[in-house]
């Protein structure tokens, strides 16, 4: 099988404006201007199946908008290429464009002053899809993410998790089968990041889309993605299962202790986190574990203990700051 | 997609929103009537000291002044608003959107928004031209008509693609808002027929903001002192600024790379 995306040796660069602060550096740089190279995407290869729903992650900065923009067409690379579906993005032919989807979750694309619908009217102009192809997956996704009442008010006057969901249907009306997603579910609460997410996974389902999705939200990338790329200062990290890379980089398990004594000092077993009141947290190295919830039940009165897997938070903030001490 | 298609389903949804907007099109009618009772105190003032100006009677001059007003009022409704969104967008980095669209880039940006209450300003023209040909005496032959609906054609088109040039500056230097401010008054200027105004700034607003050919060029049309060569002149030029100006759209979307990397 062909892979739906493949990028091989992709490399982004930047040339920046540098000046140091005041005045004086302010007139000098109008008359000569230094610049600064940024290597926002610097060698970066992957390759995507048809179908995979697949997280990009990384700190701000690490070149995942980058990848996402190169990708859609709308960056071209310094160096590398890119295929996606057959295309070569960078031509941005209207073939191409018209199978993928761009969403990103910190801009608009509806017009703040319409409604929703008519908005949808427009891309529906836009992509030229047959009007009752159109209406049905309009009113799918309308039921879907239950929009119903709110898809005749203007935008502006929606909450910011309502505007998401409209962006959302917008940019899959002309039912594309690649998804680019950023950020989808910054700034939302917890029960509309679920309920994007499933309908992510229902749209994948659905229609068999691939999807490269970026997000802070680690409960996003749980839901969706098998397959997680870790890329950092414009790097892959790690390329593979999110299980992989869990059991490789967590090497750590953490422990909350419940004490009828909360004077006693815990620190000679292990890290101590948190404590509150009688509940102590410790984290403890994986392949001890055992041996230290042994010896604290043959040590203390312990009215509760339990172990748990680091938060995939802490084990990707411990990719990041691995790599750094690497350098 | 076809363009013309495009441009009419953004325009009938602008239209209809518009509606809802019933106030806009009083204020509008005022704005309206008082940029043509400023025209009139104009105008009176200029003849009562004087019986023509430049070669150009008190009639003649209102219609330059209607066609001025009827020009001005597309500029506001479809040029104006579609520029200053696309000045938006590059600075917010928005414009993304409308470049992962299977749409020519260029024709998408400039059919996005219309503000149809502008529209006024267009009517209000064209009585004030029917008013200056009645006063005129004269009569409309259908040559004549067509020259003048050509030069306006071509005059909007040629306007059209002086925005798309400072708009495109845009994607190399970020604020440029303060244009569209210097083009409006450099649009004023086209009140008066350009043949009144010094070589320098007539040679200013022949060819580096149209003026001339947006209101001079179809006012003469109406008043029968249009020649054909000035007409095909128009046309090479019409030509010249659509090359221009998709030339530097396309090297400015070619430099364009989103507001945040």
């Amino acid at each position: 099988m062909t892979p739906t995306i493949s990028v091989s040796k992709l490399s982004k660069h930047y040339k920046v404006p540098e000046r140091e602060g005041g005045m004086k550096a302010a007139v000098i740089s109008l008359f000569n201007r230094k610049y600064r190279t940024v290597k926002a995407v610097d060698d970066i290869s992957f390759s995507i199946e048809p179908g995979e729903v697949v997280g990009f992650l990384g700190p701000n900065g690490a070149g995942k908008t980058t990848t996402l923009k190169v990708l859609s067409g709308l960056l071209h690379p310094t160096s590398g290429a890119v295929n996606v579906l057959g295309y070569e993005p960078t031509k941005r032919s209207h073939d191409y464009l018209r199978q993928v989807a761009l969403v990103m979750g910190n801009r608009n694309q509806l017009s703040w002053d319409l409604p929703a619908i008519d908005s949808f009217e427009l891309q529906r102009a836009i992509y030229g899809i047959p009007v009752p192809e159109f209406k049905k997956t309009r009113d799918d996704f309308i039921d879907l993410l239950e929009l119903k009442d709110l898809v005749n008010k203007p935008i502006r006057n929606l909450s910011l998790g309502e505007r998401m969901k409209m962006e959302i249907v917008g940019a899959l009306l002309h039912r594309p089968k690649v998804l680019f997603l950023d950020e989808p579910t910054i700034g939302l609460d917890v029960t509309m990041q679920r309920r994007i997410r499933a309908f992510i996974k229902e749209y994948n389902q659905r229609w068999g889309a691939t999807v490269l999705l970026t997000s802070h939200y680690m409960a996003d990338v749980e839901a969706l993605c098998k397959r997680v790329i870790v890329i950092h200062h414009g790097r892959t990290l790690f390329d593979g299962e999110l299980s992989t890379l869990v059991t490789q980089f967590s090497s750590f398990k953490t422990l909350g202790v419940t004490l009828p004594n909360p004077e006693v000092d815990l620190s000679q077993y292990g890290e101590v986190l948190t404590r509150d009141g009688a509940r102590v947290t410790l984290r403890v190295a994986k392949s001890k574990t055992s041996q230290v919830t042994a010896n604290l039940l043959s040590d203390l009165q312990v009215d509760d203990l339990t172990v748990e897997d680091t938060p995939i938070d802490d084990v990707i903030d411990s990719v990041f700051t691995l790599n750094e001490e690497i350098k | 997609m076809n363009p013309i298609k495009l441009a009419f389903t953004y325009l009938r949804i602008g239209v209809l929103n518009e509606m809802q907007y019933r106030i806009n099109f009083f204020i509008q009618l005022l704005q309206s009537f008082i940029s043509v009772a400023t025209g009139l105190i104009g105008l009176s003032l200029v003849f009562g000291q004087v019986t023509t100006l430049a070669g150009w009677s008190r009639p003649e001059l209102l219609a330059v002044m209607g066609v001025h007003l009827l020009m001005g009022g597309v500029i506001r409704s479809i040029i104006q608003p579609n520029m200053e969104r696309l000045m938006d967008d590059v600075r917010n980095g928005t414009l993304d959107f409308a470049l992962t669209k299977p749409a020519d880039a260029q024709t998408l940006v400039s059919v996005r928004e219309f503000r149809f209450w502008q529209l006024v300003d267009v009517i209000v023209g064209m009585v004030v031209i029917g008013i200056a040909f009645v006063q005129l005496k004269g009569t409309l032959g259908i040559l004549q008509l067509l020259g003048f609906l050509a030069a306006l054609i071509m005059g909007g088109v040629m306007l059209y693609c002086v925005w798309l040039m400072v708009t495109s500056i845009s994607f190399w230097v970020i604020r440029v808002h303060e244009i569209s401010n210097l083009f409006e008054g450099l649009y004023a200027a086209g009140r008066w027929p350009v043949g009144i105004y010094p070589d320098w700034l007539r040679t200013g607003l022949t060819f580096l903001v149209p003026v001339a050919f947006a209101v001079t060029v179809p006012a003469e049309a109406l008043t029968n002192r249009l020649s054909g060569t000035s007409l095909l002149f128009a046309l090479g030029m019409t030509l010249l600024f659509v090359i221009l100006s998709r030339g530097l759209w396309r090297l400015g979307l070619s430099n364009y790379s989103g507001a945040s990397s």
